[in-house]
Order: structure tokens, then sequence, then C-alpha cells
């Protein structure tokens, strides 16, 4: 790996940390998921500046290119991570759907109620 | 003993209000409310027009969710029976007593409105009728039970169920789920010969390119809810 390209994926990953601290701090990442992608920034980075970790792993695993173990590695975090938030996004219908119904049944109590106030809201 | 009728309702501004005048003229001893589903249509304004009793979802739920609802307000307004009833027309209220009456007196958990005992009124295209006697083959496979109009959404309960249902319920192709559910529960269930009208109003909520999906989709859920304790 040359020194040029070293130097460019250093700086694009410390970019992209400091992109997600930035929305951590901002509250428009919840630090629950930054923090798998902070984790994954730094590995990168360490992987970046000591290459013959690399090298190392990759004798160690029998793979012949390192970028395939890139790829390999990549793909199985990926996945990971659209399975976890199918599961996620399996709950959050559930909820979303009690809210709902919960509305439902609220505003019909409250137009039981108070039968002359039904100001419609679409 | 108090009766709830739950109508389900996605875009039905054309078939609610005859449904509800069917209700109060053919099964009077029956309370009713809609369940409008987030309709894009007029359904809201009809109903609120006519003073009708709605449970109004803020967003698209889909029919399982509709139809839970209206088991929790069953639940929760401490009613002993209720039952599922189209809102396009397709199903006759003047067969609700007779329903109730199954009910009570043969001590059932279930009765489902059923096209197929009689094989009178409208029995649905061809194509369908196949897949609806697939599922029935399936069901009385897993259960031992056999329901001849499983996809029927005509369908009557008491209060054990109406709770069991408030809790959990399937969200999208919920019929013949939620009959293998219970029947794994060891509750009982049975069918009364209905005869049914060719849709009036709204489109079905199975279109052709999504039949492949829902039998494949439903024949798991089936599976599943055979499985599941």
């Amino acid at each position: 790996m040359s020194l040029r390209i070293q130097i460019l994926i250093a700086v694009l990953v410390l970019l992209a940390i400091l992109g997600i601290a930035n929305m951590v701090r901002k509250e428009t990442l919840d630090i629950k998921f930054a923090l798998s992608w902070l984790t994954v920034g730094v590995v990168v980075l360490i992987l970046d500046i000591f290459p013959g970790i690399m090298t190392y792993l990759v004798h160690l695993f029998g793979i012949e290119l390192p970028v395939n173990m890139m790829f390999f590695f990549g793909f199985c975090f990926t996945l990971y991570l659209v399975f976890a938030l199918t599961v996620k996004v399996s709950r959050q219908s559930e909820q979303l759907k009690r809210l709902t119904q919960e509305i439902a049944l609220l505003e019909q109590g409250v137009q039981k109620e108070n039968p002359d106030q039904s100001a419609d809201s679409k | 003993m108090k009766k709830l009728v739950i109508i389900p309702a996605y875009n039905e501004q054309g078939g609610i209000e005859k449904t509800v005048r069917d209700i109060l003229e053919h099964a009077p001893d029956f309370d009713y409310v809609v369940v409008n589903d987030c309709s894009t249509d007029e359904t809201l304004d009809v109903c609120r027009r006519n003073g009708f009793c709605v449970l109004n979802l803020p967003a698209n739920l889909g029919i399982g969710g509709s139809v839970q609802t209206g088991y929790v307000y069953a639940w929760r307004n401490g009613y002993d029976i209720a039952v599922q009833f189209d809102g396009d027309g397709q199903h006759n209220a003047r067969y609700l007593d007779a329903m109730a009456d199954k009910l009570i007196r043969d001590q059932l958990d279930m009765v489902i409105g059923s096209r197929y005992i009689k094989k009178e009124g409208f029995q649905s295209s061809g194509i369908r009728r196949v897949g609806i006697r697939y599922f029935t083959g399936l069901i009385r496979l897993v259960t031992g039970k056999k329901i001849t109009d499983p996809t029927s959404g005509m369908r009557m309960v008491g209060r054990d169920i109406i709770g069991i249902y408030a809790r959990n319920y399937p969200k999208d192709y919920p019929e013949p789920e939620s009959v293998v559910a219970i029947l794994k529960k060891g509750r009982r269930v049975d069918e009364l010969p209905v005869q049914m009208n060719a849709r009036q109003e709204g489109i079905s909520s199975i279109s052709p390119q999504k039949s492949v999906y829902y039998m494949i989709k439903v024949s798991l859920a089936i599976l599943l809810a055979a499985v599941r304790r």
C-alpha cells in the first residue's frame, strides 16, 4: 500500500468519525447506533496505519489477497447490520401499531363525551 | 349480553353507509363500530355526517391492525361477543343473530360464516376457490379441523377470544392464521352457512400480483401458528 493512499484513507475515516461524533452531539444519531459505526471507523484506521496486521490476518485465515478479506468481513458486517435493522423495524412497527390504535380509541372516547365538539381533523 | 359488530373500512365511501344501515335494520341487538383505516377517500366524512360510531386510525395499519383495534375496543367496553363484518357490502347482517345463537348454543369460541357449506350466493372466482380449498386442506393437516371457508372475513367470537385477539392478532392476511392460532389453543370453532354478495364497492386487497406472495406468506404463517405454543 502506498503512503499516499494510506493518508487518503486515514483522512476519509477521520472525517467520517468526526461526522458521526458531530451527529451524536446534535442528537440526530442515537449513540447506541453510532457506537458500531465508530468501532468500524477505528478498526479501519488501525488497519490503515499498521498494514502489517492485515498481512498477518490474511496469512492466518489462509486468504490470498488482503482485499478479499476486506470484502468478506465488510459483507458479513453489512449483513449483520441489515438484519439487526429489520429486527428493529419489526419491533417498531408493532409499537407504532399499538400507538395508532390507542390514539383512535382515545379520540373515540373523547368524541363520545363531547359529541357537540366534533371538530374533524383529517 | 353485549354484542359488537367490528367493521374494518379502508376506502369504503360507497359501501359503508349501506353496511351500517344493514346492521341497524337486520341485527338491532348488536352495537357496531367502524374502524376507518386512514382511508384516502370520503369514508370518514360519510361516517361523521351520519353520526356513525367510528374509530379513526391516524395511520394506515392494514386489515389486521384495524380489526384488532375493534377487538381492543370490544374488550375494554366489556362486550361478550364480537363479530367482524366487511364494510364493502359483501356480508349480510341478517345472519348475525343466527351466528350468535350458534355460538352460545353450541358453546363455541368462534363461528365463521361460510360460503362453501351450502354453496349458495357469491362463490368467488374459480382460481380463488382453489386457493381457499388449499388452505382448508393445510389447516386440516395441522389442526385436524375442517374449515370450509378459512378466508371468510365474517367471524364471530366470544369474550375469551376477544381478549386473545386484542393482545395478539396477525398484521396482514390474518384470517386463516388467526383461526389456526385459536384451534391450537384448544378452542372450539365451527361454521354456519351464509350467503355473501359480490363486492359492490372498493377493490380486493389481494391483487393477482400479490396472490403468489399471499399464498406463501399465509402458508408459512399457518405452519408457524401450528408450532407456536
